[in-house]
Order: structure tokens, then sequence, then C-alpha cells
């Protein structure tokens, strides 16, 4: 009897690892050779400041495409909720309330992304494109268009305090980032969120609200948002109405280019941070070479769809050698 | 090995006198079933007899309209898959509910993830829970193997762990085999038997001859919405089982009025092998006859239209249409005078929110302008054309298509290809889903076409329909043609032991 027992153990993991990892590398060799003071170690912390903001905001995109969503809107909304932190400590509140205020503002929108997404089934480009609309403008009319500049000097000051020579917003990304793997691969929350991307029948023979869920990601993006807009008012000790407008661009590009798919709920967080690290020293090592940041976004997006044909080519071979 | 049923006990779980019928429909009509702890009882039936709509009731994912239902004896209500799953009952249905990426004991405990003091997801338990309960089939899989890596068999074992998980007492499982090789089929069985050692009682829906005897304990035989009789597997033999199944009363049955010479040859498929699971499939179809396909469900029909179609890459052998090889796509083979009726009308035949007179012409534009330039009269009288000679209601052009009835619309795919000037028609199912009126005057319109010296190729679950309609027709059992039926030995019997059984 016992022969006919499978013993066949599935092995863990046939899949191949995402070009990420090699692509990182090359570039970062690459630039390590061919740019001058690349290397240094101030401009290794500066690739660090640079790339804090676009981290952040990441970690949810990262959870919002795993469960076959979009958000658009993120940038405008990171535009506003600087905005808001700004004119909030104008009006004489301390730096924990004026963030407060702005993650007021990010959560709030994302409810109202997630609900029209999740309750109504709404398309996730279409719902975030109209928040896209209606966080710019609002940003616009606080503002009449012109910059806030920030009184209270306890902001710059905590963007510029280090820990053992890291700075604040690197720490502050890195703690998102902690946040986010402990959510997505430790509570029944990150569970359902593949789940949610790869079959939402089962969660709903499974007897779970996939809904409050559903949302729940979109609220998480805003409060991640409205965090984010502490670091990018300390950088420019001022916010403007438009600063971070373009930025769901890089966040979208990270994400992918970290090999998280759009279907299916398939994806790997800390695929998504070396996207963004990658990003990081494309732009960078761009900048010391003198290139204008138009052209940067155009090796970004060359670079996004070099990475997405060469892991599809060797998905299609690892599935056509399958069967 | 052989386990007895002692007839005195009490049933685990009863239906009594269920009945459930949609709007047109009787779906069950007074089907009682006693499923005893510890036995394999095998459901069989043709397609339609109401073996899936039972397993809906038992499920309660439909609500029977009367009836009763008894647990250990006790009086019960089903009433939603929330009560059948506080009742011990799990179905594994054919499409699976695994998360893709998720890992085998994630899926195990989907919704019921054990939590360590801080909220956070146990892991260490998890895994060790579920290994356990793999091991409990017998298997040693891997459990942080995401379910995306394995195969079907393997994900109908994660399916069995989960459901057992639930503590299932009934485990229903809907053609188990349908899609696994013979090695892994073991490997289901010898689970399979295993819980049935331990207690569960098992209902399993097969149309696998040999399954019912080397696995079932009891068998039950419904046709038509009915029960035809629960008896011991020891008690029946093949034939008697296949006798009980046929013989349906479909309501009226067609009559053929026009049976012509055959002509030449239309479709000449020989040694026929593709990826997606056609073995060596010979078949002809000539002009002025309707030739059958028939088969079970996920016998291989629909891959041999879709190979011939040149929707699906042919392996070796090869394809002749009125005398000429196939080699192009969809689009060559349709040039070619071969028009392809889907199964899934709504989704590949029609274009639902266009008007009759766009999803007419839409195969024949090049036919009707050659030059690219449209001319609106002349598609105007091309379609006015149609719309009489198809007697399509309601005979305005402009409705959209949705608005039509299931045999209207079926009649705007035929009328499509007859107007790109087709003279091979396959149909797949063409009267799943309508109604017997229109049921008559599709295989009227089928009868004119081979009056007019067409090929047809029609695919029919019902046997009845391959009966009455067709010349003569090819059953398919597992990929392969099992056999070829003339017209002096077709019958629901013939066809359906060709199906099953294979000889």
């Amino acid at each position: 009897m016992e022969a006919s027992v499978e013993r066949v153990s599935v092995v863990r993991t046939r899949r191949p690892v995402p070009s990420i990892v090699a692509t990182s590398a090359v570039l970062a060799v690459a630039a390590m050779l061919g740019v001058p003071g690349f290397a240094s170690s101030g401009n290794v912390t500066n690739i660090g400041l640079q790339v804090s903001i676009l981290l952040i905001i990441a970690m949810p995109m990262t959870l919002v495409i795993l469960s076959e969503g979009l958000d658009l809107s993120v940038g405008a909304l990171l535009s506003l909720c600087a905005v808001v932190f700004a004119q909030t400590l104008g009006l004489g509140w301390g730096m924990a309330l004026a963030l407060g205020a702005s993650v007021a503002v990010g959560m709030l929108t994302g409810l109202f992304n997630g609900a029209l997404i999740a309750k109504l089934g709404l398309p996730p480009f279409v719902v975030t494109l109209g928040t896209l609309g209606i966080a710019h403008g609002i940003a616009l009319v606080l503002t009449d268009g012109n910059a806030v500049v920030v009184g209270n000097p306890s902001v710059a000051q905590l963007y510029a305090w280090t820990i053992l020579g890291i700075p604040f917003p690197v720490i502050f990304a890195l703690l998102a980032y902690a946040l986010t793997h402990l959510l997505l691969y430790h509570t029944r929350f990150g569970t359902y969120v593949f789940a949610i991307g790869g079959n939402r029948d089962a969660l709903l023979l499974a007897g779970i609200k996939a809904k409050a869920f559903h949302i729940a990601i979109y609220v998480f993006g805003g409060l991640m948002v409205g965090l984010a807009a502490l670091v990018l008012v300390g950088r420019m000790n001022s916010a403007e109405p438009a600063s971070a407008i373009g930025m769901e661009f890089d966040a979208i590009a990270a994400v992918v280019l970290g090999g998280t798919s759009f279907e299916r709920g398939e994806g790997w967080l800390f695929g998504t941070v070396m996207g963004v690290v990658t990003i990081g020293v494309l732009r960078n090592a761009l900048n010391l070479l003198g290139i204008e940041s138009s052209l940067q976004v155009v090796s970004v997006g060359i670079l996004v769809l070099l990475v997405v044909v060469i892991d599809s080519v060797r998905k299609s071979r690892v599935n056509g050698a399958k069967a | 090995m052989e386990t007895t049923i002692p007839t005195a006990a009490v049933p685990l779980l009863e239906l009594r006198k269920i009945c459930k019928s949609f709007p047109g429909v009787r779906a069950l009509t007074d089907v009682d079933l006693q499923l005893y702890s510890g036995e394999v009882h095998m459901l069989l039936g043709e397609n339609g007899a109401g073996k899936s709509s039972l397993m809906k009731v038992l499920f309660g994912a439909y609500r029977a309209d009367s009836g009763e239902f008894f647990s250990d004896g006790r009086p019960i209500t089903i009433e939603s898959p929330a009560d059948a799953k506080r009742l011990g009952i799990a179905v594994i249905f054919q499409e699976f509910s695994l998360v893709p990426h998720l890992s085998i004991a994630q899926n195990i405990y989907l919704g019921r993830e054990p939590r360590n003091r801080f909220g956070l997801v146990d892991h260490r338990k998890m895994h060790l829970d579920a290994r356990a309960a793999l091991e409990e089939l017998g298997l040693a899989y891997d459990t942080h193997a995401y379910a995306a890596d394995l195969g079907v068999a393997q994900q109908q074992m994660v399916e069995i762990a989960k459901a057992l998980s639930h503590r299932a007492r009934v485990l229903v499982m809907d053609e188990p085999t349908a899609a696994i090789s013979d090695r892994e089929a073991e490997a289901l069985f010898h689970v399979v038997r295993k819980l049935r050692g331990s207690g569960v009682a098992i209902v399993y829906i097969s149309h696998r001859m040999k399954e019912v005897f080397d696995l079932g304990d009891r068998v039950t035989v419904l046709r038509d919405g009915r029960l035809v009789q629960s008896m011991l597997a020891t008690a029946a033999t093949p034939d008697e089982l296949i006798a009980m199944m046929v013989g349906r009363s479909v309501g009226t049955v067609y009559k053929r009025q026009y049976f012509g010479e055959p002509g030449k040859v239309a479709l000449d498929v020989r040694q026929l092998t593709t990826a997606t699971g056609v073995r060596g499939v010979d078949l002809q179809v000539r002009c002025g006859e309707i030739v059958g396909l028939s088969g079970l469900v996920g016998a291989g029909r629909t891959e041999v239209v879709r190979a011939v179609f040149g929707a699906d890459p042919i392996q070796t052998g090869h394809v002749t249409v009125f005398g000429e090889a196939v080699t192009g796509g969809p689009h060559k083979v349709a040039a070619m005078g071969v028009g392809l009726i889907p199964e899934n009308r709504k989704q590949e035949g029609l274009a639902l929110k266009r008007s009759v007179h766009e999803n007419l012409l839409t195969a024949s534009l090049w036919k009707l302008f050659p030059r690219g330039w449209y001319q609106a009269e002349k598609a105007r009288s091309a379609t006015k054309a149609l719309i009489d000679s198809l007697r399509i209601a309601p005979g305005d052009p402009s409705k959209s298509a949705r608005v039509l009835s299931g045999g209207n619309q079926q009649k705007i795919v035929i009328g499509k290809w007859l107007s790109a000037g087709c003279r091979l028609f396959i149909f797949d199912e063409p009267t799943r889903g309508i109604d017997i009126g229109a049921k008559t005057e599709i295989f009227n319109l089928i009868e004119n076409l081979i009056k007019d010296g067409a090929a047809v190729l029609l695919i029919s679950s019902e046997l009845a329909e391959i009966v009455h309609v067709c010349d003569r027709a090819y059953v398919m059992r597992e990929g392969v043609v099992s056999g070829e039926l003339p017209r002096e030995s077709l019958s629901e019997q013939n066809i359906l032991r060709l199906a099953m059984h294979g000889s």
C-alpha cells in the first residue's frame, strides 16, 4: 500500500530569479566604473536621500498592484499632503499635529479610492485618475499656485538629523519598508492582498470580507503618502502644489522593475526596493554625467520596458520547458 | 478493502424528495440520496441529468424548492454554503479555489490563519499543521511551494487537505480525474480509499465506467433530474448502468426530413494530434451530410475543431478542406469556406453590442466590397436578404444583437458565415441554452444547408440530437475517436457506450 504514497516533494521555487537582481548589479557596477564621483560616500548618501520618498510611496504601490489595482493619484496626493502639512505648520500647529493632518488627508483619499474600486467595482485606473485631478486642483486652490514656505525650523532639522551617519529620511524609508514587509508577509491582511489579486472567489468561499481588505490597501497607501510629506517638505523647507506630480510614474516603474505582475497577485516586496534603488542609481548617474532630467525619464521608461521584456521572455521559456 | 454498508445504519446525510426548478426547466424532481459514513458514492448521469444541480443543492449554492434534509437522522436545513460548511460538507470543484501566489499552507488555512500573541500569522504552526494535514493523506509536499507551481493533481490534493482541515464529513468530488494522468489518478484513488477508511462519505461524480467499479461502493443514476436507481456497485453491470442513463425524454425530438447522397469530401482529418490532447484522430465529412461528433465534456471534441479551424497548432497529421491542405490560422481557414459556430456564441461568435446588420456582415465585408469602399445600399440589401432567408426575428437590422433570443442570435452567427460563402459549417453545441422551438428552427436551418450542398459537422452533448439529426457520428473519448457509428447503429446507448467505455 505504501508504495503508492506520493513522496514526490514539490520543489519550492522553480521560477527564475527576477531580472532586477542582475539589472541593478550591472547598473551599479557600470556607474561605479564609468561615472566619476559616483562611488564617493557623499554621493551614496545623496542617492539614499533622493530615493527615500520614492521608496515610501512605492511600498503601498506594490500592494495595490498585487491586488490587480493601480494608483495614479499618489504624486498629486503627495503634493497636496505636503501643502496641507506646510500650511498647518504655518498656522502654528506642532509638527506631530500637522503631520496628523497630512496623514488624515492621505487616508481619506485612500478610503475614497478604495471604496469606489472595491465597493462599486470601478476600474482603479479611472478612479485614481479622477482623484489625481481632484487632489491637484485642491492643492492649487489652497496655495494660489505658490510655494508655501515653512517657518518652523524643526522640520528641516529633522530632515538633516542623522543616526550613525545615516540620514533621517533614509531611516524613515527603511522603517516604511519594514512596516510594509510585516503587513504583507506576517498578517492576515497581507495574505488577503495576494488573494484579492490572485483569486477573489477563494476569499469569498473562505467567508472573508474581501472588500474591506481591498479598501484597506488604498487607505494604507494614503497613510504612507501622508507620512512621506514630512520628508518632501523637509527637503525643500517648503511645499509646492505640484512638487511630486509625476512621481506615480517612478513608483509604478519601481514596482514593475521589481518583478511584481499586474495579474494574479504575483510579486515581491523586496524587488520593489531594488527597483527603487535602481531608478535612483540610474538617475543619479545620469545627473553626474550632466544629462538633463527629461532624458532621465526616457531612460527610466526604457529600463522598465527592457526588464519587463526580459522577464516575459524568460518566463515563457520556463513555461515552454514545463509543457 | 470491501466495505459493507450496513443498510440498517442511519445515513450521515440524507436528502429526501428534493425538487428544484428554474424558469422553464425542472432541474430536479423528487430526488432522494443517502450518504453513509465510509462509502464512496458514485453519481452517474448524462450531461444535464441533474448531477450538478443536486450537488449545488447539497452545498447550499442552490436552495431546494422543496424536500427534506437529515443529518444523522435529525432534520436540518441547508440554505447557504455556510450551512453546508457547518455540517461538514465540502465540495471540490473542477475549477480550484486556490490562490496562485500563496503557499500550500497559506491556501489550506486561508481565512483561518493561526496567529501568535502579537496578532501576527504564526507561520511555524501553520506549516506544521499543513504538513500534518497532507501527511494524513500520505503526501510529503513542501508546504512552502506556491499553488501556482503545482500541477492539477497536486492542486486537487491540496484542495482535499483544505476540505479535511475544515473537518469535512461529506466530500463531493466533481470529475476529479478529468484533467490528470493515470498515475496521478492512482494516487488520488489511494487518498479516496484512505478517506473512506476514516469514515468520510465521498460523493464521486464520474464519467469513467472503470472508476465506478474500481472505486465505488454504491452507485446512483440520475436522468432528466430524477432518480433512476441507487444500488450497490457490485450489483450493477456497465451495460445496465448505461441503459439507465439513456432514454431521456427531451421533449420534441427533431424529425429529419431530408436525406441526400453524400457528395465530395469537404473535410478530411488524418491522424490529427495536438498539444491540447487530441491523439490520432481521423474523420471525414462530405458535402450533403450532417456528421455528428459526440463524446462527454472534455473528451476532446472542441479541441479537434479548434485545430481544424487553425486556432490551435497541429502537431502531427493533416487537415484537408475541399481538397486543400489547411496551413494558416482561422483567418485563412475561414477564407477556404469553413464557418465555425462556436459553443460560446456570446463571447466568440457575436459582437453583442453591435447591430444585427453589422454582425451579419462582419465576415463578408471584403467579399461584398473587394475594393474596400463601403456601399451602404449594397450592404443593406445583403442584410435584408439574410434576415429574410434565415427568418431572424425581430427583423430590424439596426437592433443590437444582445436583445435577440438565443435562437435568433445563433441564426446571426450562421448568417455571418453564409454571407461569407462558407460551404463547411462546424456547429459546437448549437442548441445550448435555447428553447425547444428555436432548436427545431436551428435544425431546419442545418438541414437546409446540406440541401444546398454544404457539409455540416455537429458537436453536441445531447445524445438525442446526434441520433435524430445526423447521418452518422464519431464518438470521442479521452482525445481519441473510440468509434464511428453509421446511421443504422446510431443510438444513444451505442454513443454512451463508446463515450464512457471506449468499445
